[in-house]
């Protein structure tokens, strides 16, 4: 599904330029679960939005279900990520002003789902998340894990097929962390890949392969299935 | 402390350059606004303040009935002066009689002036307390003399001392210069008055005016009067109210002249009468200007206070840090006033800056000399007092509101500032939009009067049309040279004489009868005298019958009457018909031969009055030439020139236009026009830069809701109409409130005009459709700029 190639993401500012990608290059099988860790500014979340195509790489080959995507347009890029990837961040980003439900719904607006089946999809995503109870409630008014699981549910109501979740379990407490992690687990199994930073080994023995980063590279891959 | 506080205070107001300038500039603009309002508003509630018995002065009035509807007017006859000295004395201080200020020539050795002045009483100097560089307040004591102003002095004498110096009045009055007084100051009734001549010598210098002594349906004079030290305005009023109704002859007791007081004050700003009642007068465009300039100013105070508020929320953390080291809430309510203060006194200093260069142009537009007040105390009292309250009140909410903030909350990120905060900042967004956009639609409404009554037909070809006035005798018995040599030229195609200029009419009469007439018909007829060829140099338009003819001897008894006389008269077959003017033995018969259409010579605004057009070479003051077509319009008027200076040179050559003279009509209008342009774009402006503002907040404040949306899925157009959707609904609530509320005052205003345009719904399409517009680029701006934005960054900042 993704084939990266000698990578690069250099960040220039005034004064200084960090390499945030340096010559990486992965490969994910579609339907894999891969765990990616390393220490803080090691360039993880970097290399998550590239794969978002959030970001775009400075150099390098981004085969995205075998398509070149390196050279894509910001447009094409949209429209690409909206249909197939779903995102889960670590700080939630659900919109306040947003019920539960308005906040699922929202991908499925923007890819123009019309109104009849987005309602049924996002009572299917709601119930499989088991927040269906709190669908008119505001983020505000949930606990941060229900918070997760909204998003999660939100990042998979447009059936994508990779989602990238960005220290999914940072802002839980181990119990709500591990509901999430079941439900990215179940996702999965349901055919999903999966790409998840974590700094939390316990959480990245739940998926099937540890790729560990350091200044941009990657140093060592785990294999655990 | 301070010191501190106003250090910080520098260094926001730097760090947060966009929205200060905003602020800043805004505000500024709103209280140079205000500012020049505020001059305006002071010049004319201080008109004719220079006078020293100000509060003592007044001018007699008359109100008189005639077909149940009372017309008020200042003409006195001339009787009433001694009559009111001598039977009511003991109200007076003063009575002073006065001709009507006019433009005479004025010889004196070589040179030859056009000057306006007046025949006044010898005490008029020293009522209206004149300050006599020369002379003292008896100067018109005796006949033959005259007081000048200081710069007609200098006109006509340089450096010499004019005492003494001969001088002739149109050419006839022979007088000599006992005084001259410092020119009278511009915001005065009087100003521009250059010379002023005893009455005494104005009694002997016509026929007429001797013949009116005591004549007491004359209304030609004018009566000022001081009161008496111990008496009130309504006092007198009381005792004088029928001083001119009991000297009347029997058959005009009808019209029960009251006779009353227009004190000073009301001179300038309250001289509209309706039905005998005070009904108001420019005093109504002090009020709007007021208004509006209160309006123009409040919006810019909302633009501070909403961005100062949102900046502020931006700040929450600031607050709870501050708290959570120690700060009191005092101190934090301080460091908010000295910010808003800091603020406010930039902005009123710049305001200063920006007054001074517009008011130039303020002052043409108003046509007025107004500076500003740099030495008065009071203005720096009011500004700065202004300036403070502004900045206290701007100040209050972020100052007393995000101080009250737990810190504990506010750190921990779960303060939000709740959806309810934004609602007084929605509503004073409606306020400015609506304010703006009921000043727009005026502008629009006053544009469009002002075009309608322009395009009104008029009844003649008004093209080419120079008119002159014959302002003293030298001019009588020239016509037929004038003539002769102006055709021979070619400069001018046709000529005549007419008693009024084509742009007024300077007299009316009633004592018409005619057969059939309805016998309550007794208003005035509009009376004009003219000669032969008048309707052919003005191209009228006749109706039925024939114009003047000189193979018809017996024209000298022919009338010509206008449209609104036919109908005013309720004649079926006009032509033919006799009218007798008078009812005595000197009653004359005249038929009338011919109906012309309205000929439109009096306000553009008002309907055309019944008129008679009689045929008569004596009772003629102005030439009217039509000038050939064909020519430049420069070369003609230069012969005509040359030809004049041939036959009277001891005139100086004036001449109008009668477009032109038309067009100043408008001047009022066109002045309120300009005016409400400027306020209504400014506001617009203001307005404008408060959305911006806002919207940049918006924009920043949801960066991060765009950023997950965008992450989700969202286009640009989607992002566009989300943040500019929300303002969009504003401006159209405001247009919902500002259509209604426009459309009440501004039909209230054109009702002041009997010739008046309706307001079409186009004209709040137009602004609906505008200020939409203006809105979504402002927003627009914004709005695309947060859309654009990489998500990935507003994302990162967890
Ligand atoms: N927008 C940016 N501008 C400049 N430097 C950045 C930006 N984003 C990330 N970096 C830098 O790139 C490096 C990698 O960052 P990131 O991918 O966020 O690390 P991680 O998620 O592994 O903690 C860091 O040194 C970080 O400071
Ligand atoms: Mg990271």
């Amino acid at each position: 599904m993704i084939k990266i190639t000698e990578l690069e993401k250099i960040y220039r500012t005034e004064e200084v330029e960090t390499i945030a990608l340096n010559k990486l290059s992965i490969e994910v099988k579609d339907g894999e679960f891969v765990a990616v860790m390393g220490p803080s500014g090691c360039g993880k979340s970097t290399l998550l939005n590239i794969l978002g195509l959030l970001d775009d790489p400075d150099k390098g080959s981004f085969i995205f279900n075998q398509i070149e995507v390196a050279d894509f347009n910001e447009r094409r890029r949209a429209d690409l990520r909206k249909h197939n990837i779903g995102f889960v961040f670590q700080s939630f980003n659900l919109i306040d002003e947003l019920t539960v439900f308005e906040n699922v719904e929202l991908p499925l607006i923007y890819t123009g789902v019309k109104s009849a089946d987005r309602k049924k999809r996002v009572e299917e995503v709601l119930d499989k998340v088991q927040i269906m109870h709190r669908r008119n409630h505001y983020p505000q008014q949930l606990s941060g894990g229900q918070q997760q699981r909204v998003a999660v549910a939100r990042a998979v109501v447009n059936k994508p097929k990779l989602i990238l979740a960005d220290e999914p379990t940072g802002n839980l407490d181990s119990h709500n962390g591990n509901d999430v992690m079941q439900l990215l687990t179940e996702l999965n199994e349901q055919g999903t890949t999966i790409v998840m930073v974590t700094h939390s080994e316990h959480d990245a023995g739940y998926s099937h392969r540890i790729i560990r980063m350091l200044d941009g590279q990657t140093v060592t891959e785990n294999i655990l299935v | 402390m301070f010191k501190n506080h106003f250090k910080i205070a520098w260094r926001n107001l730097l760090k947060d350059r966009m929205s200060s300038v905003i602020n800043i500039g805004g505000l500024a603009v709103g209280m140079a606004v205000a500012l020049l309002i505020g001059f305006w508003i002071y010049d004319e509630v201080n008109f004719n303040k220079s006078f020293k018995n100000y509060d003592r002065i007044a001018q007699l009035m008359q109100h008189q009935t005639a077909n149940g509807n009372i017309s008020t007017f200042n003409g006195m006859p001339l009787p009433l002066g001694k009559e009111l000295q001598t039977n009511y004395g003991n109200n007076f201080k003063y009575v002073v009689m006065t001709s009507w200020a006019g433009d005479g020539i004025i010889t004196a050795g070589e040179k030859n002036l056009s000057k306006r002045g007046i025949f006044m009483d010898e005490d008029g100097p020293r009522m209206f307390s004149l300050k006599m560089i020369e002379g003292s307040y008896d100067a018109l004591k005796y006949p033959n003399t005259i007081i000048i102003s200081s710069s007609m002095a200098k006109a006509f004498f340089g450096n010499d001392d004019p005492i003494n110096k001969p001088m002739k009045i149109g050419h006839k009055l022979d007088v000599k210069v006992t005084g001259v007084y410092e020119d009278i100051p511009l915001n005065t009734e009087f100003a521009g008055l250059e010379y002023i001549a005893p009455w005494s010598l104005y009694l002997t210098s016509e026929k007429w005016i001797k013949q009116s002594e005591a004549a007491w349906d004359n209304n030609s004079f004018q009566i000022y009067v001081q009161i008496a030290d111990h008496t009130a305005f309504d006092a007198v009023d009381r005792n004088i109210m029928h001083s001119k109704n009991i000297h009347d002859a029997p058959e005009d007791k009808k019209y029960n002249a009251q006779v009353f007081l227009n004190p000073m004050r009301d001179w300038h700003l309250r001289t509209h009468f309706e039905n005998g009642i005070r009904t108001g007068g420019p005093i109504e465009y002090v009020r709007l200007f007021s208004i509006i300039g209160i309006f123009v100013l409040l919006l810019a105070c909302i633009n501070f206070m909403n961005l100062s508020t949102a900046r502020s929320e931006k700040r929450a953390k600031e607050v709870g840090i501050r708290k959570s080291i120690g700060s009191l809430r005092g101190q934090l309510v301080m460091q908010f006033y000295v910010e808003s203060l800091l603020i406010v006194m930039v902005a009123f200093a710049l305001s200063l800056v920006l007054a001074q260069l517009i008011l130039p142009w303020f002052n043409d537009v108003a046509s007025k000399k107004m500076i500003i007040p740099w030495n008065n105390p009071f203005f720096w009292i009011a500004g700065l007092g202004f300036s403070f309250i502004t900045g206290i009140i701007a100040g209050s909410y972020p100052a007393l509101y995000l101080s009250s903030f737990q810190p504990i909350k506010v750190l921990k990120g779960t303060f939000k500032v709740g959806r309810l905060a934004a609602i007084p900042r929605k509503i004073l967004v409606v306020m400015q939009f609506s304010i703006s956009l009921a000043l727009i639609i005026g502008t629009i409404v006053v544009y469009n009067q002002i075009q309608f009554s322009k395009n009104r037909p008029i009844g003649y070809n008004r093209n080419g049309l120079m008119m002159i006035r014959m302002k003293t005798p030298d001019f009588y018995g020239k016509f037929g040279l004038l003539e002769n040599e102006l055709k021979n030229s070619g400069a001018v195609e046709q000529m005549a004489e007419s008693h009024s200029p084509l742009t007024n009419v300077y007299s009316s009469n009633n004592g018409f009868s005619w057969p059939g007439q309805n016998p309550s018909l007794d208003e005035d007829f509009e009376t004009i005298w003219v000669t032969h060829d008048f309707g052919k140099t003005i191209s009228w338009q006749l109706k039925e019958g024939r114009d003047f003819s000189k193979e018809f001897t017996s024209d000298s008894s022919a009338i010509i009457i206008n449209e609104s006389a036919v109908k005013y008269m309720g004649l079926k077959d006009p032509v033919g018909t006799i009218v007798k003017w008078g009812t005595d033995a000197n009653a004359k018969n005249y038929k009338i031969i011919g109906v012309v259409k309205d000929l439109l010579m009096e306000s553009p605004y008002d309907a055309v009055k019944q008129t008679i057009y009689f045929m008569d070479y004596d009772n003629v003051n102005w030439i009217i030439l039509k000038l050939n077509p064909n020519k430049s319009a420069k070369q003609s008027i230069s012969q005509v020139e040359s030809v004049f200076k041939k036959y009277i040179p001891s005139v100086p050559f004036d001449y109008e236009f009668a477009d032109r003279e038309f067009a100043s009509k408008f001047a009022a209008e066109e002045r309120i026009g300009k005016l409400s342009t400027f306020f209504a774009g400014l506001a617009i402006f203001i307005s404008c830069l408060g959305l911006f503002g806002l919207a940049s907040f918006v924009a920043e404040q949801r960066t991060k809701e765009i950023g997950v949306r965008k992450v989700l899925g969202a286009s640009l157009f989607n992002l566009w109409r989300l943040l500019s959707k929300d303002f969009l609904l504003l401006v159209m609530i405001s247009l919902l409130i500002a259509v209604p509320l426009s459309y009440y005052f501004m039909n209230n205003w054109l009702l002041h005009y009997n010739y008046r345009t309706n307001i079409s719904w186009w004209v709040f399409g137009i602004s609906g459709v505008g200020v939409i517009l203006i809105t979504l680029l402002t927003v627009s701006f914004q709005a695309l700029k947060a859309a654009v934005a990489n998500p990935v960054k507003s994302l990162r900042s967890e």
